[in-house]
Protein backbone atom coordinates (compact mmCIF):
# COMPACT_ATOMS: atom_id res chain seq x y z
CA UNK A 1 0.00 0.00 0.00
CA UNK A 2 1.41 3.31 -0.88
CA UNK A 3 2.56 5.16 1.83
CA UNK A 4 0.59 8.91 2.40
CA UNK A 5 2.15 12.32 1.83
CA UNK A 6 3.08 13.49 5.47
CA UNK A 7 0.93 15.85 6.88
CA UNK A 8 1.71 19.48 7.91
CA UNK A 9 0.16 20.96 10.43
CA UNK A 10 -0.07 24.53 11.10
CA UNK A 11 1.48 25.20 14.21
CA UNK A 12 1.70 28.89 15.92
CA UNK A 13 4.42 31.12 14.04
CA UNK A 14 5.79 31.77 17.97
CA UNK A 15 8.64 29.31 18.60
CA UNK A 16 7.76 28.80 22.09
CA UNK A 17 4.47 28.77 21.17
CA UNK A 18 5.48 26.38 18.57
CA UNK A 19 7.40 24.15 21.03
CA UNK A 20 3.94 23.66 23.40
CA UNK A 21 1.92 22.84 20.62
CA UNK A 22 4.50 19.79 20.25
CA UNK A 23 3.89 19.15 23.57
CA UNK A 24 0.18 19.19 23.05
CA UNK A 25 0.56 16.80 19.94
CA UNK A 26 2.16 14.08 22.34
CA UNK A 27 5.48 14.27 19.75
CA UNK A 28 8.75 14.67 22.95
CA UNK A 29 10.42 12.40 25.01
CA UNK A 30 9.55 15.27 28.01
CA UNK A 31 12.48 17.39 27.11
CA UNK A 32 11.51 20.66 24.58
CA UNK A 33 11.96 19.61 20.62
CA UNK A 34 13.00 21.94 18.15
CA UNK A 35 9.57 22.08 15.99
CA UNK A 36 10.08 20.28 12.67
CA UNK A 37 9.81 23.52 10.24
CA UNK A 38 9.54 22.32 6.86
CA UNK A 39 12.09 24.11 5.41
CA UNK A 40 14.59 22.62 7.88
CA UNK A 41 13.41 18.95 7.23
CA UNK A 42 14.20 19.90 3.79
CA UNK A 43 17.54 20.59 4.22
CA UNK A 44 17.67 17.48 6.61
CA UNK A 45 17.15 15.43 3.71
CA UNK A 46 19.40 16.81 1.34
CA UNK A 47 21.79 14.58 3.54
CA UNK A 48 20.67 11.51 1.53
CA UNK A 49 19.98 11.47 -1.76
CA UNK A 50 17.63 9.04 -2.02
CA UNK A 51 13.87 10.29 -2.68
CA UNK A 52 11.78 10.66 0.82
CA UNK A 53 10.23 8.34 0.10
CA UNK A 54 12.38 5.53 0.60
CA UNK A 55 11.50 3.11 3.44
CA UNK A 56 15.10 2.43 5.64
CA UNK A 57 13.08 0.41 8.60
CA UNK A 58 10.15 -1.18 9.42
CA UNK A 59 8.29 -2.31 12.50
CA UNK A 60 7.55 -6.22 12.05
CA UNK A 61 4.67 -6.08 14.88
CA UNK A 62 3.15 -2.81 13.64
CA UNK A 63 3.72 -2.68 10.17
CA UNK A 64 5.04 1.10 10.44
CA UNK A 65 7.11 1.93 8.19
CA UNK A 66 10.43 4.49 9.09
CA UNK A 67 10.83 6.77 5.60
CA UNK A 68 13.73 8.68 5.11
CA UNK A 69 11.16 11.95 5.27
CA UNK A 70 9.91 11.04 8.74
CA UNK A 71 13.75 10.05 9.97
CA UNK A 72 14.20 13.65 9.16
CA UNK A 73 11.50 15.43 10.85
CA UNK A 74 12.45 13.24 14.01
CA UNK A 75 15.77 14.55 13.70
CA UNK A 76 15.47 17.79 13.32
CA UNK A 77 13.14 17.41 16.51
CA UNK A 78 15.84 15.99 18.33
CA UNK A 79 18.33 19.34 17.30
CA UNK A 80 20.59 17.40 14.84
CA UNK A 81 22.44 19.08 12.32
CA UNK A 82 22.30 17.54 8.60
CA UNK A 83 25.26 15.87 8.89
CA UNK A 84 24.73 13.83 11.68
CA UNK A 85 21.76 12.26 9.60
CA UNK A 86 23.74 9.40 7.79
CA UNK A 87 24.38 8.06 11.02
CA UNK A 88 20.99 7.71 12.03
CA UNK A 89 19.97 6.41 8.72
CA UNK A 90 22.86 3.56 8.97
CA UNK A 91 21.38 2.90 12.51
CA UNK A 92 17.85 2.33 11.55
CA UNK A 93 19.80 -0.06 8.39
CA UNK A 94 21.64 -1.92 11.03
CA UNK A 95 18.56 -2.63 13.70
CA UNK A 96 16.20 -2.93 10.98
CA UNK A 97 17.86 -6.56 10.44
CA UNK A 98 15.75 -9.47 11.86
CA UNK A 99 18.45 -10.61 14.11
CA UNK A 100 18.13 -7.43 16.19
CA UNK A 101 14.79 -8.12 16.98
CA UNK A 102 13.62 -4.21 16.70
CA UNK A 103 9.60 -5.42 18.36
CA UNK A 104 11.68 -7.34 21.88
CA UNK A 105 14.20 -4.99 22.01
CA UNK A 106 11.81 -2.01 22.25
CA UNK A 107 8.94 -3.32 24.12
CA UNK A 108 10.45 -5.34 26.23
CA UNK A 109 10.17 -5.30 30.18
CA UNK A 110 13.91 -5.76 30.04
CA UNK A 111 14.05 -1.96 29.25
CA UNK A 112 16.74 -1.53 26.84
CA UNK A 113 17.93 1.65 24.85
CA UNK A 114 19.93 1.13 21.56
CA UNK A 115 23.32 2.03 22.31
CA UNK A 116 24.89 3.48 19.21
CA UNK A 117 28.94 3.08 18.82
CA UNK A 118 30.33 5.41 15.69
CA UNK A 119 33.37 4.12 14.50
CA UNK A 120 35.80 5.77 11.94
CA UNK A 121 36.37 9.11 10.72
CA UNK A 122 33.12 10.28 10.16
CA UNK A 123 32.46 10.41 14.27
CA UNK A 124 35.45 12.87 14.18
CA UNK A 125 34.04 14.54 10.69
CA UNK A 126 30.69 15.56 12.46
CA UNK A 127 32.61 16.47 15.73
CA UNK A 128 31.42 13.37 17.96
CA UNK A 129 32.67 12.78 21.53
CA UNK A 130 35.07 9.74 22.06
CA UNK A 131 36.52 11.43 24.92
CA UNK A 132 36.04 12.82 28.23
CA UNK A 133 33.09 12.25 29.84
CA UNK A 134 31.91 9.59 26.81
CA UNK A 135 28.39 8.95 27.85
CA UNK A 136 27.71 12.18 29.40
CA UNK A 137 26.35 15.12 28.23
CA UNK A 138 27.60 18.20 26.41
CA UNK A 139 28.42 17.07 23.10
CA UNK A 140 25.97 18.15 20.38
CA UNK A 141 26.37 15.53 18.10
CA UNK A 142 26.40 12.04 20.61
CA UNK A 143 23.51 13.86 22.03
CA UNK A 144 20.72 14.58 19.16
CA UNK A 145 21.73 11.45 17.36
CA UNK A 146 21.08 9.15 20.25
CA UNK A 147 17.93 10.95 21.07
CA UNK A 148 16.28 11.32 17.35
CA UNK A 149 16.95 7.36 17.82
CA UNK A 150 14.40 7.43 20.73
CA UNK A 151 12.33 9.92 19.02
CA UNK A 152 11.88 7.49 16.00
CA UNK A 153 11.47 4.85 17.98
CA UNK A 154 8.21 6.71 19.83
CA UNK A 155 6.99 8.82 16.94
CA UNK A 156 7.06 6.65 14.09
CA UNK A 157 7.25 3.04 15.59
CA UNK A 158 4.18 4.07 18.25
CA UNK A 159 6.54 2.98 21.29
CA UNK A 160 4.65 4.34 23.81
CA UNK A 161 6.06 4.56 27.74
CA UNK A 162 3.49 2.01 29.31
CA UNK A 163 1.26 1.32 26.06
CA UNK A 164 3.84 -0.62 24.05
CA UNK A 165 7.05 0.07 25.67
CA UNK A 166 6.41 -1.73 28.66
CA UNK A 167 9.92 -1.12 30.46
CA UNK A 168 9.71 -2.19 34.03
CA UNK A 169 12.71 0.49 34.56
CA UNK A 170 13.84 1.66 31.59
CA UNK A 171 17.36 3.10 31.57
CA UNK A 172 18.62 6.30 31.44
CA UNK A 173 19.81 5.33 27.80
CA UNK A 174 16.64 5.80 26.57
CA UNK A 175 16.88 9.42 26.44
CA UNK A 176 20.41 9.15 24.34
CA UNK A 177 22.83 6.68 23.94
CA UNK A 178 25.15 7.27 21.54
CA UNK A 179 29.29 7.49 21.57
CA UNK A 180 32.12 7.87 19.19
CA UNK A 181 34.48 5.11 19.36
CA UNK A 182 37.92 6.75 20.44
CA UNK A 183 40.60 6.82 17.56
CA UNK A 184 43.04 8.86 19.30
CA UNK A 185 45.93 6.19 21.06
CA UNK A 186 43.73 3.15 20.01
CA UNK A 187 46.14 1.00 20.06
CA UNK A 188 43.57 -1.59 18.52
CA UNK A 189 41.95 -1.71 14.91
CA UNK A 190 39.22 0.54 14.71
CA UNK A 191 35.71 -1.23 15.13
CA UNK A 192 35.16 -0.65 11.14
CA UNK A 193 38.10 -1.82 9.99
CA UNK A 194 37.35 -4.93 12.51
CA UNK A 195 34.25 -5.10 10.88
CA UNK A 196 35.60 -5.46 7.15
CA UNK A 197 34.58 -2.08 6.09
CA UNK A 198 37.07 -0.35 3.65
CA UNK A 199 39.83 2.05 4.21
CA UNK A 200 38.02 5.24 5.07
CA UNK A 201 34.78 3.99 5.56
CA UNK A 202 33.08 4.65 8.86
CA UNK A 203 30.59 2.34 10.51
CA UNK A 204 27.79 2.45 13.46
CA UNK A 205 27.20 -0.39 15.62
CA UNK A 206 23.59 -0.65 17.28
CA UNK A 207 23.20 -2.43 20.14
CA UNK A 208 20.29 -3.16 22.55
CA UNK A 209 21.72 -2.03 25.71
CA UNK A 210 20.08 -3.60 29.50
CA UNK A 211 21.73 -0.06 31.14
CA UNK A 212 25.32 0.64 32.31
CA UNK A 213 27.27 -0.65 34.88
CA UNK A 214 30.89 1.54 35.63
CA UNK A 215 34.37 -0.87 36.31
CA UNK A 216 36.62 0.92 38.35
CA UNK A 217 40.03 -0.74 39.44
CA UNK A 218 42.94 1.73 40.05
CA UNK A 219 45.03 -0.25 41.88
CA UNK A 220 45.61 -2.94 39.13
CA UNK A 221 48.10 -2.52 36.56
CA UNK A 222 48.16 -5.93 34.62
CA UNK A 223 45.58 -7.24 32.01
CA UNK A 224 44.29 -10.09 34.05
CA UNK A 225 44.00 -8.08 37.45
CA UNK A 226 41.87 -4.97 35.24
CA UNK A 227 39.79 -7.48 32.55
CA UNK A 228 39.05 -9.72 35.81
CA UNK A 229 37.34 -6.82 37.05
CA UNK A 230 35.59 -6.38 33.92
CA UNK A 231 34.57 -10.10 34.00
CA UNK A 232 33.46 -10.18 37.45
CA UNK A 233 31.16 -7.51 36.57
CA UNK A 234 30.18 -9.17 33.51
CA UNK A 235 28.97 -12.26 35.39
CA UNK A 236 27.47 -10.33 38.41
CA UNK A 237 24.53 -12.51 39.46
CA UNK A 238 22.02 -10.00 38.79
CA UNK A 239 23.52 -9.47 35.16
CA UNK A 240 24.89 -12.49 33.78
CA UNK A 241 22.88 -14.18 31.03
CA UNK A 242 24.05 -16.18 27.57
CA UNK A 243 23.57 -12.52 25.95
CA UNK A 244 25.96 -10.75 24.21
CA UNK A 245 28.30 -7.96 25.71
CA UNK A 246 29.76 -4.40 25.08
CA UNK A 247 32.84 -3.36 27.09
CA UNK A 248 34.47 0.01 26.54
CA UNK A 249 37.82 0.16 27.93
CA UNK A 250 39.06 3.91 29.26
CA UNK A 251 42.34 4.66 28.00
CA UNK A 252 44.05 4.26 31.14
CA UNK A 253 42.92 0.40 31.34
CA UNK A 254 43.74 0.05 27.58
CA UNK A 255 47.33 0.95 27.75
CA UNK A 256 47.61 -1.92 30.25
CA UNK A 257 46.22 -4.49 28.26
CA UNK A 258 47.99 -3.36 24.99
CA UNK A 259 51.26 -2.42 26.83
CA UNK A 260 51.35 -6.08 27.86
CA UNK A 261 50.83 -7.22 23.84
CA UNK A 262 47.00 -7.82 24.21
CA UNK A 263 44.73 -7.64 21.12
CA UNK A 264 41.25 -7.45 21.19
CA UNK A 265 41.24 -10.99 20.85
CA UNK A 266 42.84 -12.05 23.35
CA UNK A 267 40.96 -9.96 25.88
CA UNK A 268 37.90 -11.40 24.55
CA UNK A 269 39.31 -14.90 24.99
CA UNK A 270 40.34 -14.21 28.54
CA UNK A 271 36.96 -12.07 29.13
CA UNK A 272 35.02 -15.22 27.78
CA UNK A 273 36.93 -17.53 30.32
CA UNK A 274 36.17 -15.54 32.96
CA UNK A 275 33.00 -14.39 33.18
CA UNK A 276 31.17 -16.84 34.60
CA UNK A 277 29.50 -18.56 37.60
CA UNK A 278 29.22 -21.83 39.01
CA UNK A 279 25.87 -23.92 38.74
CA UNK A 280 25.57 -24.28 42.19
CA UNK A 281 25.35 -20.76 42.68
CA UNK A 282 23.22 -19.66 39.93
CA UNK A 283 20.69 -22.29 41.20
CA UNK A 284 21.29 -20.24 44.61
CA UNK A 285 19.31 -17.41 43.52
CA UNK A 286 16.99 -18.93 41.51
CA UNK A 287 18.33 -18.25 37.75
CA UNK A 288 19.95 -21.33 36.98
CA UNK A 289 17.76 -23.27 34.12
CA UNK A 290 18.57 -26.84 32.75
CA UNK A 291 19.91 -27.20 29.43
CA UNK A 292 19.23 -23.44 28.97
CA UNK A 293 21.87 -23.14 25.79
CA UNK A 294 19.72 -25.22 24.35
CA UNK A 295 16.45 -23.28 24.60
CA UNK A 296 18.33 -20.56 23.66
CA UNK A 297 20.30 -21.57 20.82
CA UNK A 298 18.51 -25.11 19.60
CA UNK A 299 19.23 -28.40 20.29
CA UNK A 300 23.33 -29.71 20.75
CA UNK A 301 24.30 -25.77 22.50
CA UNK A 302 24.49 -27.44 25.72
CA UNK A 303 28.00 -28.59 24.85
CA UNK A 304 29.53 -25.31 24.45
CA UNK A 305 28.82 -25.14 28.20
CA UNK A 306 31.50 -26.05 30.40
CA UNK A 307 30.53 -28.58 33.02
CA UNK A 308 29.56 -26.95 36.19
CA UNK A 309 29.61 -23.18 35.26
CA UNK A 310 27.74 -20.37 32.99
CA UNK A 311 29.56 -18.43 30.81
CA UNK A 312 28.09 -14.75 29.89
CA UNK A 313 27.57 -15.42 26.29
CA UNK A 314 28.27 -17.89 23.67
CA UNK A 315 31.11 -17.39 23.12
CA UNK A 316 34.25 -14.79 22.59
CA UNK A 317 33.04 -13.36 19.53
CA UNK A 318 29.56 -12.23 21.94
CA UNK A 319 32.05 -9.05 23.42
CA UNK A 320 32.35 -6.25 21.47
CA UNK A 321 36.11 -4.66 23.27
CA UNK A 322 37.08 -0.81 22.27
CA UNK A 323 38.39 2.26 24.21
CA UNK A 324 36.86 5.38 24.77
CA UNK A 325 36.82 8.04 27.62
CA UNK A 326 39.29 10.66 29.15
CA UNK A 327 42.27 10.00 29.58
CA UNK A 328 42.20 10.21 33.24
CA UNK A 329 40.67 7.59 35.39
CA UNK A 330 40.73 3.76 35.78
CA UNK A 331 36.83 3.76 35.24
CA UNK A 332 36.10 1.02 32.13
CA UNK A 333 31.97 0.15 31.93
CA UNK A 334 30.43 -2.87 30.70
CA UNK A 335 27.06 -2.81 29.11
CA UNK A 336 24.68 -5.82 29.32
CA UNK A 337 22.66 -6.62 26.04
CA UNK A 338 18.59 -6.56 27.16
CA UNK A 339 18.74 -10.31 25.55
CA UNK A 340 19.37 -13.18 27.94
CA UNK A 341 20.35 -15.13 25.01
CA UNK A 342 19.90 -14.85 21.05
CA UNK A 343 16.90 -12.65 21.47
CA UNK A 344 18.68 -9.40 19.96
CA UNK A 345 22.28 -10.00 18.64
CA UNK A 346 24.30 -6.68 17.81
CA UNK A 347 24.70 -5.23 14.16
CA UNK A 348 26.51 -2.47 12.07
CA UNK A 349 26.44 -1.28 8.94
CA UNK A 350 28.44 1.11 7.04
CA UNK A 351 27.97 4.91 7.15
CA UNK A 352 26.79 6.40 3.54
CA UNK A 353 28.20 9.92 2.73
CA UNK A 354 26.91 11.73 -0.30
CA UNK A 355 29.38 11.91 -2.80
CA UNK A 356 29.95 15.78 -2.91
CA UNK A 357 30.27 15.34 1.05
CA UNK A 358 33.37 13.13 0.81
CA UNK A 359 36.62 14.61 1.95
CA UNK B 1 4.79 27.91 11.49
CA UNK B 2 3.97 24.79 9.34
CA UNK B 3 5.71 21.86 10.93
CA UNK B 4 5.97 18.41 9.23
CA UNK B 5 3.98 15.62 11.55
CA UNK B 6 6.90 13.05 12.71
CA UNK B 7 4.30 10.20 12.56
CA UNK B 8 4.46 7.05 10.26
CA UNK B 9 3.27 7.65 6.87
CA UNK B 10 2.59 4.16 6.14
CA UNK B 11 -1.33 3.57 5.99
CA UNK B 12 -3.12 1.91 8.92
CA UNK B 13 -3.25 -1.57 8.30
CA UNK B 14 -7.06 -2.95 9.15
CA UNK B 15 -7.38 -5.57 11.97
CA UNK B 16 -9.95 -7.72 12.03
CA UNK B 17 -10.74 -9.35 15.57
CA UNK B 18 -11.83 -13.49 14.98
CA UNK B 19 -15.46 -13.84 16.20
CA UNK B 20 -15.98 -14.82 19.15
CA UNK B 21 -16.16 -18.74 19.66
CA UNK B 22 -19.93 -19.52 20.67
CA UNK B 23 -18.78 -21.96 22.54
CA UNK B 24 -15.71 -23.95 23.91
CA UNK B 25 -17.13 -27.25 25.25
CA UNK B 26 -15.39 -30.24 23.13
CA UNK B 27 -13.30 -27.43 21.02
CA UNK B 28 -9.63 -28.52 20.43
CA UNK B 29 -7.27 -26.45 21.71
CA UNK B 30 -3.22 -25.65 20.55
CA UNK B 31 -0.62 -23.67 22.87
CA UNK B 32 2.18 -21.62 21.80
CA UNK B 33 4.79 -21.51 24.58
CA UNK B 34 7.44 -18.59 24.25
CA UNK B 35 10.57 -20.22 25.59
CA UNK B 36 10.75 -18.55 28.82
CA UNK B 37 11.49 -20.34 31.92
CA UNK B 38 7.59 -21.65 32.58
CA UNK B 39 5.68 -21.00 29.89
CA UNK B 40 5.16 -24.15 28.93
CA UNK B 41 4.16 -25.40 32.80
CA UNK B 42 1.87 -22.75 33.24
CA UNK B 43 -0.01 -22.46 29.63
CA UNK B 44 -0.11 -26.36 30.05
CA UNK B 45 -1.99 -25.83 33.72
CA UNK B 46 -4.69 -23.06 31.83
CA UNK B 47 -5.30 -26.00 29.16
CA UNK B 48 -5.60 -28.56 31.88
CA UNK B 49 -8.52 -26.45 33.23
CA UNK B 50 -10.19 -26.21 29.67
CA UNK B 51 -9.85 -30.06 29.29
CA UNK B 52 -11.26 -30.61 32.79
CA UNK B 53 -13.92 -27.90 32.62
CA UNK B 54 -15.30 -27.82 28.86
CA UNK B 55 -14.03 -31.34 27.66
CA UNK B 56 -11.52 -29.59 25.48
CA UNK B 57 -8.60 -31.56 23.76
CA UNK B 58 -4.77 -30.17 23.34
CA UNK B 59 -4.06 -30.87 19.86
CA UNK B 60 -0.62 -29.32 19.23
CA UNK B 61 2.59 -27.20 21.26
CA UNK B 62 3.97 -24.84 18.71
CA UNK B 63 7.11 -23.05 20.31
CA UNK B 64 8.43 -19.97 19.45
CA UNK B 65 12.55 -19.89 19.80
CA UNK B 66 12.89 -16.15 20.18
CA UNK B 67 10.10 -15.24 23.30
CA UNK B 68 9.97 -11.52 22.36
CA UNK B 69 9.69 -11.66 18.10
CA UNK B 70 6.21 -12.08 16.77
CA UNK B 71 5.15 -15.81 15.93
CA UNK B 72 6.79 -17.15 12.84
CA UNK B 73 3.61 -16.64 9.76
CA UNK B 74 3.95 -20.82 9.05
CA UNK B 75 4.24 -21.51 12.84
CA UNK B 76 0.64 -19.28 13.15
CA UNK B 77 -0.94 -20.84 9.86
CA UNK B 78 -0.27 -24.82 10.68
CA UNK B 79 -1.79 -24.24 14.69
CA UNK B 80 -4.64 -22.90 12.73
CA UNK B 81 -5.86 -25.79 10.59
CA UNK B 82 -5.18 -28.10 13.42
CA UNK B 83 -7.09 -25.93 16.43
CA UNK B 84 -10.29 -24.03 17.31
CA UNK B 85 -8.61 -21.71 20.01
CA UNK B 86 -5.17 -20.65 21.05
CA UNK B 87 -3.60 -19.93 24.07
CA UNK B 88 -0.67 -18.31 24.48
CA UNK B 89 0.99 -15.83 27.61
CA UNK B 90 4.44 -15.16 28.97
CA UNK B 91 6.17 -17.36 31.86
CA UNK B 92 8.06 -15.31 33.34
Amino acid sequence: MAALAPRIHEAPDDLLAAIDYCYEQGWTDGLPVVPPAVDRVKAMLIADRRSPETVIARHPATGLDLSLHAAAVNAVMAGCLPEYFPVIVAAFEAMDRPDFNFHGSTASTGGSAPLLIVSGPYADGIGMNADVNLFGPGNRANATIGRAVRLILRNVFQMLPGISDKSTQGNPGKYSFCIAERARGNPWPLLCEAQGYGKGVSSVTAYAGGGFCNVENHGGNTPEQVLGSVADAMANYGCITLGQTVVILAPEHMLIVADAGWTREKAQDFLFSQAKRPVEGMQGVGKYREREYDAQHGAGAHRLAETGFMHRGLGPEDILITMGGGDAGGHSCFIPSWSRGRGSIMQHAAIAIPADKRS
Amino acid sequence: MQLYSPLSTTPKRKAFRAPALASIAGLRIGILENGKLNAEEMLNEVAALFVERNGCTVRTLASKKNASAPAPGNTLVTVAQEVDFLITGLGD
